[in-house]
């Protein structure tokens, strides 16, 4: 046993690092949005509000979906900050969120606002299609949805894991959507994509390996979203990106307070600033997020912003016929589609 | 029965209740929950979900299969024959169980993978216009699997060897038996207890392996990836389902592997010496079996060094080229500038302390009870529940927990843990039970109780006999048990995922979410630390 003993020193020690808390309330937030985003909110708003400590966890917002409901009994987080609304609104109906209304809140359009002010939209989140800058030219790009089926991009595209990712789904929703509105039939929809399958090389399980993927060239084209694809080429990535002609759909990226959260009032500060638009700028100044509130004047926002204001065309997207049905075509999709493509050509 | 009797059983049956509440208990939860008949009925109908759970299956019998070809061969190799360097590669090909499991998986998709330096340079040298291959599905993930755990069998294999008898071997010659014969009817008889460990404890890792299924599985579905699957898709019963289904197949084959395991009675009596190894004579053939062994130990290390060289590698320089065009210490750095990411780091090395120095007592206290004081009947139940956590895959059991501690019912046994800081190290305990559990009774088996008696008829008190003869002549197997346990801890992430709070996200969470967000370079440098504390411990643990 004397070989353990510093071992178990070492551990004490460490545990009583590890419980000194300094005497300010802590505020608990679970986000999708990165260590950039969140590391710069961490300090502005600790700037406001000396007595709050900010504390975030970083993960995927179906991840945030799934502790809140397995953290029902003791909820550790008191905000949720980032994902799309339509998570956020099966999260309302599982009443795990708080209702509070903002200030901000009647400058947000009526699909941004949740049922029963239990959430509202502070980012509008756009997809696009992006392509590998070293190897394509901008005009040799894909320009929309249909050209992504065009024979020369057989198997060159890489399409991030649908069922994992939120924007993902808004896609897919939207080709089906769109399927349904001229054929009255998910059918339609389905067999784009189908095809749009055999021309997939491989579905890549996250962000970053698609990102890390489309540069080093295993595909030349995918589809992600807007403000992933600025701060990857901030960082110098060299990827590309188009809006496709025929419109995009647009994600309401939302934030909410936690039902039962332990720090209430620091909760409702932080949602309060969110969306002031001081902190709108912020986002969009320093990591690319599009505001969602209509009342910014535009000679406000940033260049980049202005830019996708103007060439940006929102997709006509039923998101609350999303919700409902998401989670069915996304399972048949699963069981049909992947990777039967290549076959039903 | 005398007083001291009953206090034994007493003591006993508390210890088996406890194992019970923390092994048994939540796994029988879920099955209860799992009992609804519409999520059973979808399950049978979906041919997907069959499909994943055959998968499975077959899977974690290839992984057994091909690790055992791979880590029996090398451990007669390194325990029979002597030649130069013997030693220090006999620790270098061990060196794949410090390999943290995400970014483990993460180094071979740099490597092996098609823009990976091995397809590159394949690439540029026989002038290919496509990569020479593609890293996905089932043999990709056979190859990690066969790469991480061949080192069980390795490890155990050469444990087995090293008390094999030589006498025992000179007899079977002696009454004229050839050396197929001998290997066939004495040695791997001897080994059989080694070889069913190893198996059992690839076949279970390979059941539960999470990483490289969801890294290089593709279309290829097992049932771990399943779970998670259904989970996004907010199919929870048919989760529970899936999870029931993984952990009944679990704990069959654990039934099956313990029947063929045999006694270690055999170890006990061995008390003569291991067989000297053969010095290989010819020059030729001692330079070949070096030159052999070092490549093979450089292959080996390859995904270690490729760790190395991607935390050195500032972000979105390295693209298409086949080396990176620049490095530097730029990840490290941001790594210990940032207090909130120096946390993660401590407080894995706290659970993980905590944590082993639990299971270890709890281990203790079974082998005391199990193994010197107690009647036979007593000692099934107790080892069983020890190795039961073994057969359970860590995401099944961390749901199991969660939702077992996520209600306030004292009376029965259950209250709300989730979110506390201290269900995460609860779990470890009882993950790392299987560990510090097996090399602690073998350890009681091969004392002599004869000591102890010695020790007691000297006057020694029972405390004290335990203090100064049992716990000394335990230390080897208290140090290895503890060590592969600590390690374990450590570097785990599939029951981190479901348990950790704010305060204590292990570092597999940080490294989960530096990849999340691109810092590919940091997440590596965080795979370097966790490399070389890991092997730091082994270190200390294997010193005898």
């Amino acid at each position: 046993m004397r070989g353990r003993s510093p071992t178990f020193g070492a551990a004490l020690l460490v545990l009583a690092a590890a419980c000194g808390s300094p005497g300010r309330t802590p505020l608990v937030i679970y986000s999708p949005h990165g260590r950039d985003l969140l590391s710069l909110f961490e300090r502005r708003f600790e700037q406001l509000h000396p007595d709050v400590d900010v504390r975030w966890l970083d993960m995927g917002s179906q991840e945030v979906y799934d502790r809140l409901r397995s953290e029902r009994a003791n909820p550790q987080a008191d905000v949720w900050f980032g994902g799309p609304a339509t998570i956020f609104a099966r999260a309302a109906q599982d009443s795990l969120l708080e209702a509070f209304r903002p200030s901000w809140a009647g400058a947000i359009d009526a699909h941004g606002r949740g049922p029963g002010d239990r959430y509202f939209a502070v980012y509008e989140t756009p997809a696009v299609i992006v392509y590998a800058e070293q190897a394509l030219r901008p005009e040799d790009a894909p320009q929309d949805w249909d050209d992504l089926l065009a024979p020369r991009w057989r198997g060159k595209v890489l399409i991030r894991d649908p069922l994992a990712s939120g924007t993902m789904r808004a896609v897919w929703g939207m080709i089906i959507e769109r399927g349904m509105k001229q054929t009255g039939d998910t059918a339609a929809g389905f067999q784009w994509l189908r095809r749009l399958d055999a021309q997939t090389k491989e579905y890549v399980l996250n962000g970053p390996l698609l990102d890390q993927k489309i540069v080093r060239q295993e595909g030349l084209v995918t589809v992600w979203d807007l403000p992933d694809i600025l701060l990857n080429r901030r960082d110098g990535l060299q990827l590309g990106y188009v809006f496709p002609k025929s419109g995009t759909p647009v994600i309401e990226d939302a934030i909410a307070v936690v039902r039962g959260a332990r720090h209430g009032a620091a909760a409702r500060a932080f949602v309060e600033w969110v969306g002031s638009v001081d902190a709108q700028l912020v986002a969009a100044r320093e990591v690319y997020r599009l505001p969602a509130r209509r009342d910014i004047p535009a000679d406000s926002l940033p260049a980049w912003a202005r830019e996708v204001r103007r060439r940006m065309r929102p997709a006509d997207v039923d998101w609350d016929l999303l919700a409902g049905q998401g989670g069915e075509w996304m399972r048949y999709w699963d069981e049909h589609v992947r990777g039967r493509g290549a076959v039903a050509r | 029965m005398t007083a001291r009797e009953r206090g034994r059983v007493l003591a006993a049956a508390a210890l088996t209740l406890l194992l019970a509440w923390l092994v048994l208990y939540p796994i029988l939860l879920v099955g209860v929950d799992a009992a609804h008949g519409d999520a059973i009925a979808a399950f049978a109908r979906r041919p997907g979900e069959w499909q994943a759970l055959w998968a499975s299956v077959w899977i974690s019998l290839a992984s057994v299969a091909l690790a055992a070809a791979i880590g029996i061969p090398l451990a007669f190799l390194f325990e029979w024959l002597e030649f130069p360097g013997r030693k220090t590669l006999g620790s270098l090909i061990a060196l794949p169980a410090v390999l943290p499991p995400f970014v483990g998986v993460i180094a071979f998709l740099f490597l092996y993978g098609e823009s990976g330096f091995v397809a590159r340079a394949v690439q540029q040298l026989l002038g290919l216009a496509e990569p020479p291959w593609r890293l996905q599905g089932a043999g990709a993930i056979l190859l990690v699997h066969a790469y991480s755990m061949y080192v069980y069998f390795y490890l155990f294999t050469r444990a087995g060897l090293a008390k094999l008898d030589a006498s025992m071997l000179e007899a079977a010659q002696a009454l004229g038996a050839g050396p197929w014969v001998t290997l066939r009817r004495v040695t791997l008889p001897l080994l059989r207890p080694s070889l069913a460990g190893a198996a059992l404890l690839v076949f279970m890792t390979a059941l539960g392996s999470f990483s490289a299924p969801y890294v290089f599985g593709g279309g290829f579905r097992v049932m771990t990836t399943q779970i998670v699957a259904s989970k996004l898709n907010g199919e929870l019963a048919l989760a529970t389902v899936e999870t029931v289904a993984l952990a009944l197949v679990a704990i069959v084959a654990l039934a099956l592997i313990r029947r063929t395991e045999g006694s270690d009675v055999l170890f006990a009596l061995g008390k003569g010496i291991a067989p000297r190894r053969r010095q290989l004579r010819r020059p030729a053939v001692r330079g070949l079996a070096a030159a052999a062994g070092w490549l093979f130990a450089f292959v080996l290390l390859l995904p270690h060094l490729t760790l190395l060289l991607v935390s050195l590698v500032p972000y979105g320089t390295w693209t298409t080229e086949t080396l990176p065009p620049q490095v530097s210490l730029v990840n490290y750095q941001r790594l210990l500038a940032e207090p909130d990411r120096l946390a993660p780091l401590l407080n894995s090395l706290w659970m993980a302390a905590a944590s082993t120095a639990a299971a270890i007592a709890i281990a203790l206290a079974a082998g005391a009870l199990v193994r010197r004081r107690l009647p036979w009947r007593w000692r099934s139940p107790i080892e069983t529940l020890i190795a039961l956590p073994w057969a359970l895959p860590g995401t099944v059991f961390a749901i199991a927990l969660a939702a077992t501690f996520a209600v306030h019912e004292p009376l029965a046994l259950r209250w709300v843990l989730v979110g506390t800081v201290v269900l995460l190290p609860l779990a470890y305990v009882v993950r790392n039970l299987p560990l510090t559990g097996r090399a602690v009774l073998a350890g009681f088996g091969q004392i002599d109780p004869a000591l102890e008696e010695a020790a007691a008829s000297l006057g020694a008190g029972r405390w004290t006999a335990f203090r100064r003869v049992t716990l000394p002549l335990l230390k080897p197997a208290l140090m290895a048990g503890g060590s592969l346990a600590f390690v374990a801890a450590l570097g785990d992430f599939v029951t981190s995922i479901v348990l950790y709070t704010y305060d204590n996200r292990p570092i597999s969470i940080e490294i989960m979410s530096s990849l999340r967000v691109n810092e590919i370079g940091v997440a590596a440098a965080f795979g370097v630390i966790l490399m070389l504390v890991s092997a730091a411990v082994l270190g200390v643990g294997a010193r005898r």
